[in-house]
């Protein structure tokens, strides 16, 4: 695999599209579909303005389409999307500008991957009526912090009716669990 | 070393404009410019109408070449299509196939 790396360099620009077998390195632009089955890197001051297909992804330069990774997806400092962005594991670091509909791994199949990406994979359903919205990275850690409040508020209602007077305490403990599993 | 490869393995299908040095050992399809100098490999296969600076070939090309400088043909390699330069080199063992324009 390491030698099978095509590199695009700063003035280079392709009309077209690009697949394979390998990994690449894009530096420059590329007006047409990335599809490789190896990693893909667009640096700084690179841009692509399609959808972009491989097995790792890192960005840190431009991308006006859609990023499918098959197994991870970094968008670093730097980076600009204006896409949706779909892979098991996502990371977006502080930095990185995205526009579009964010999707980890189906199912939460995610194997363990940092916290915040593993509690998204349930996520997305209430997001897609509103996947237009997504500014930027911030966006993401809302449902993060609203997903943990619906779960909280739902289980009560219907354990409170059913013990009554001994309810007291059992309400408390299950309060307070309830706040433990917040944080 | 070059600053655009395109490695065994990747295929462009389009037209690729670069001003840096480029080596080429996958396959492009469609056409290639560059203005500094274009070297493909063996394995590489290109069907494509080539322009650059200095040019050496020793993998697949099926197209024009055009070069500001020199063209090398070198052995194992295999050429289909016009060949434009102010110097061309043919190794022993290259094929070739087309006309050839020196400028004279």
């Amino acid at each position: 695999m390491a030698n099978d790396v095509a590199i695009l360099g700063r003035s280079t620009h392709v009309r077209g599209r690009v697949t394979g077998a390998a990994s690449v390195e894009i530096a420059g632009r590329v007006d047409g579909e990335v599809d490789v089955s190896g990693d893909v890197t667009v640096e700084a001051g690179g841009l692509v303005s399609a959808n972009v297909t491989g097995r790792r992804l890192v960005i840190r330069g431009a991308i006006k389409g859609d990023l499918n990774g098959s197994e991870s997806i970094a968008l670093e400092d730097g980076a600009k999307v204006v896409g949706d962005v779909r892979a098991p594991r996502i990371a977006i670091a502080q930095g990185a500008l995205l526009r579009g509909y964010v999707q980890t791994a189906n199912g939460g199949s995610a194997p363990r991957a940092k916290a915040t990406t593993a509690s998204r994979g349930a996520v997305p359903p209430p997001r897609a009526s509103t996947p237009k919205h997504v500014e930027h990275k911030r966006e993401v850690e809302k449902p993060k912090a609203a997903a943990p409040a619906h779960k909280a508020k739902a289980p009560p209602p219907p354990v409170v009716p059913a013990l009554k007077k001994g309810a007291k305490g059992a309400r408390r403990v299950g309060a307070i669990a309830g706040m433990s599993k917040k944080r | 070393m070059a600053s655009t490869v395109i490695g065994a393995g990747i295929t462009i299908d389009g037209e690729i404009t670069t001003d840096e040095d480029v080596v080429v050992e996958g396959t492009i399809r469609g056409k290639l410019t560059a203005k500094d100098s274009v070297s493909i490999e063996a394995g590489a296969v290109v069907e494509a109408d080539v322009i650059g600076g200095p040019l050496t070939v020793a993998g697949t090309v099926t197209g024009n070449i055009t070069s500001s400088d020199r063209v090398d043909l070198q052995g194992g390699a295999k050429v289909i299509g016009n060949v434009k330069a102010t110097r061309i080199t043919i190794a022993d063992g290259a094929q070739f196939k087309g006309n050839v324009d020196m400028d004279v």
